[in-house]
């Protein structure tokens, strides 16, 4: 499609707008990249626009929306903070974290290897910002296991290891243990857990003390939360 | 917050963030948080979606923020720019709004009487209130709903009961005769 000034003035009102869509929006993306002057009635729209945006009213995002930047940003720090207050866990916090992880999930699933007849669950346990999973994760029905192959994990700090948790819909977390780094890690579910991760469909990582959370719950910050899908 | 005096402010703590300043960045989001979702919210009508699109929208700002300059329209407009774009991409890849006919006259009606209404300190928003009033009003509310609701045309065919193709041509012609008006 040729850039002629007229075209260019009225897609990038409706790319400013929303009202342009779909692969007219990604190869208008292209336009922008490719001009600059494209990208300056761009701005033109979104500086007048923007006056609408003024005009509605502020409301504090809840406190979880900033915790859940930092734990994106400086999942270090956060860890840390989240240890200090090992305590009083913070049950809400978890889907934060999830968002975190199932922002990249979908790009993920994509690349993965066609699955074998009998896997039923899959995902990935990501990073944001990250392009390689950290895990990849998939449920067999047939010998009733989850396996967790590790593509870029690393070792958990010293004196600490990852204990995997399957998060239910309601209620506490359950342990599936320990997770050694190096090596795929496999588990046999039993009924319970199976009818738990089956229902909920969510496991998490959480940072422990060597061999694992000592009170049955988890005691460390949650590191990582993913949603797996049926195929 | 978001008056004219602030901009100065949010600039200092925009170029702080852009030296990977943490407690700027902190101050910012103190700062623009709560107008950012306000924005996302009335957008997406969800609240796991507008907080999603919020910290996203900080994440790329954390990222960005050395990309902004003057040219871009106001810090805070940018910011704005961000999290709506963010807020209308995460709306449509999971499709998730409600979209039943009543409540889209509901919004029609709330923004006829809402935000337009509501007094302007600057000069440039006023400029565009005065050519938004000067729209026609299917224009007006095509435009409206596109920006606040992130309406697709098809959705907004549905809203204004006319066809698709109508509803194309009262976006874009009250865009092009918004922008001959802003120019004036």
């Amino acid at each position: 499609m040729k850039k002629t000034p007229e075209r260019i003035e009225l897609l990038a009102a409706e790319y400013v707008l929303g009202s342009l869509q779909g692969l007219a929006r990604r190869r208008f993306e292209r336009w922008m990249m490719e001009s600059a002057r494209v990208r300056e009635e761009v701005w033109f729209w979104e500086e007048k626009l923007g006056h609408l945006g003024n005009q509605v009213d502020d409301k504090a995002p809840p406190a979880s929306v900033w915790r859940g930047i930092e734990a994106r940003l400086w999942p270090a720090k956060a860890a840390n903070a989240a240890n200090d207050s090992a305590g009083n866990w913070l049950w809400p916090g978890w889907s934060l974290v999830a968002t975190a992880a199932a922002l990249v999930l979908a790009v993920i699933l994509v690349q993965q290897p066609v699955p074998t007849p009998d896997e039923r669950l899959s995902g990935a346990i990501v990073q944001a910002d990250a392009t390689d999973p950290l895990w990849l994760v998939s449920g067999s029905e047939l010998d009733r296991s989850l396996k967790l192959r590790p593509v870029a994990a690393t070792a958990a700090q010293a004196g600490k290891d990852y204990e995997l948790w399957i998060v239910p819909q309601d209620g506490q977390p359950v342990s599936l243990g320990v997770m050694p780094v190096g090596d795929t890690y496999q588990v046999t579910l039993d009924d319970n857990t199976r009818a738990l991760l089956a229902s909920s469909r969510t496991l998490a990582i959480s940072l422990e003390p060597v061999g694992g959370s000592p009170t049955g719950a988890p005691t460390g910050p949650i590191l990582h939360v993913a949603k797996l899908y049926e195929l | 917050m978001a008056s004219e005096t602030s901009q100065d402010e949010l600039m200092g703590l925009l170029l702080a963030v852009a030296r990977k300043d943490r407690q700027a960045f902190q101050r910012l989001y103190e700062q623009i948080s709560g107008r950012m979702y306000g924005l996302c919210l009335k957008l997406a009508k969800q609240q796991d979606l507008a907080e999603e699109a919020v910290q996203d929208a900080f994440v790329q700002i954390w990222h960005h923020a050395s990309e902004y300059h003057n040219e871009r329209g106001a810090p805070l407009s940018w910011m704005m720019t961000i999290a709506r774009y963010r807020t209308l991409d995460l709306m449509r890849s999971r499709k998730a709004r409600a979209t039943d006919g009543d409540e889209h006259l509901d919004k029609t009606e709330d923004h006829r009487e809402g935000p337009l209404d509501n007094s302007l300190r600057s000069a440039s928003a006023k400029a565009l209130t005065g050519c938004i009033e000067e729209l026609s009003d299917v224009q007006r509310d095509s435009i409206l709903l596109s920006y606040y609701r992130g309406f697709t045309h098809d959705e907004l065919a549905v809203a204004l009961s006319s066809p698709v193709g109508t509803v194309k041509s009262w976006v874009r012609r009250g865009l092009m005769a918004l922008k001959r008006c802003l120019e004036r």
